[in-house]
């Protein structure tokens, strides 16, 4: 636990120190490809002429592999304590700082709304209906692992190492087609104007940009998952419901434990 | 191995995207609390959504925003199943006083 949040403390301590650092790692422009996207460095003037307070920082560069490794292994530690904490808190708390880092990793991935939004609603509302059930339930584990003997170790372990290897492989073979291509900033994508306004360039990934593809052609999708989610609430309540509603206090296992 | 550490491309995010799912389905597997499962699984879901992004900036073109309103659809889509999964387990809790999904042997004939 404290490792933990030493290694948080350390990754805010960099993200501020990082703008230096990127700033200070030249973006070589020649490297850029001159066909990408609308063309080369020109939607960027777009975007500076428009928006003189956006700064645009590309996710490459000895900073940015810094923030990348330090977020990594932040995610993955809380991933850890999540599945190895026999405290239920301490696997909450893990899996807290867990998600912090996947939105910081979101970040890089030019994902802005995304980020946020993992930050409210994974970090913020999903993490504090977990800690009220265990608050609810509040009852420490006395086994966290099933036993399984020494053949069932054995099985899991070459499964999961075989998992591991074949992965392993996947991944160290991948190429990517054009790395220039792959590794540049996405250029700013052009929305047509609403009203008097004409064709506008915006960032891309940014809340604008989302929402113009999530209210377009996701705007389906974006209805459905609404209807579901007042499903889910309505279903939560049926089911969470005391089934006797006039001994509802007395069956309250949370006042009498 | 300079490459590997400074040189950070879409291969780091795949393959942390691919460590986090591992980690959650060995949570699934192996723990028994039913709370810690339900937290591997959005582990699980996260990693997807990570992969999502991550190939969505491969393109990193205008169409390739559809991932990112996918990746908020399966976010929506997580909370529905927090939401009735914690549900559930509160109900299990309230008749059984514990969630240890072993015990949890009623439908087994």
């Amino acid at each position: 636990m404290k490792l933990f949040a030493w290694l948080i403390a350390a990754a805010l301590i960099l993200g501020v120190a990082t703008p230096a650092l990127v700033h200070a790692q030249p973006v070589p422009t020649a490297e850029r490809p001159p066909g990408q996207g609308q063309g080369g460095d020109a939607p960027h003037a777009i975007v500076s002429k428009t928006h003189p307070h956006d700064d645009i920082v590309e996710s490459r560069g000895k900073g940015m592999a810094l923030l990348f490794w330090i977020f990594a292994a932040a995610a993955i530690t809380g991933a850890l304590f999540v599945v190895t904490r026999r405290n239920l808190i301490a696997a909450v708390m893990g899996m807290v700082g867990s998600f912090i880092a996947i939105a910081a990793v979101y970040m890089m991935l030019y994902a802005q709304f995304l980020a946020v939004i993992q930050m409210l609603v994974y970090a913020g509302a999903i993490m504090v209906l977990f800690v009220f059930v265990i608050m609810i339930l509040n009852r420490p584990e006395d086994e966290p692992v099933a036993p399984t003997g020494r053949i069932g170790t054995a099985i899991g372990g070459l499964a999961i190492l075989y998992m591991v290897g074949r992965l392993a492989m996947i991944l160290v073979h991948v190429t990517l087609p054009n790395k220039a291509i792959a590794l540049a900033s996405p250029a700013p994508i052009m929305l047509p104007g609403w009203g008097s306004a004409g064709p506008e360039a915006v960032g891309w990934g940014t809340v604008k940009a989302v929402g113009a593809d999530l209210f377009g052609p996701g705007l389906f999708p974006f209805e459905a998952i609404s209807i579901l989610l007042l499903v889910a609430v309505v279903g939560a309540i049926a089911i969470a419901r005391p089934l006797h509603p006039d001994d509802g206090t007395d069956a309250d296992p949370g006042t009498h434990p | 191995m300079n490459d590997l550490l400074f040189d950070v491309g879409y291969g780091h995010f795949l393959a942390l995207a691919a460590v986090l799912f591992l980690i959650g389905v060995a949570g699934v597997l192996v723990r028994r609390n039913a709370l810690i499962i339900l937290m591997s699984v959005e582990l699980m879901l996260n990693a997807a959504n990570m992969t999502l992004l991550t190939f969505s900036r491969m393109w990193g073109d205008e169409s390739a925003l559809s991932a990112h309103t996918f990746a908020l659809i399966v976010i929506g889509v997580a909370a529905a199943e927090a939401c009735v999964g914690l549900a559930i387990v509160v109900a299990v809790f309230r008749g059984r006083r514990n969630v240890d999904v072993d015990k949890l042997t009623t439908l087994r004939h």
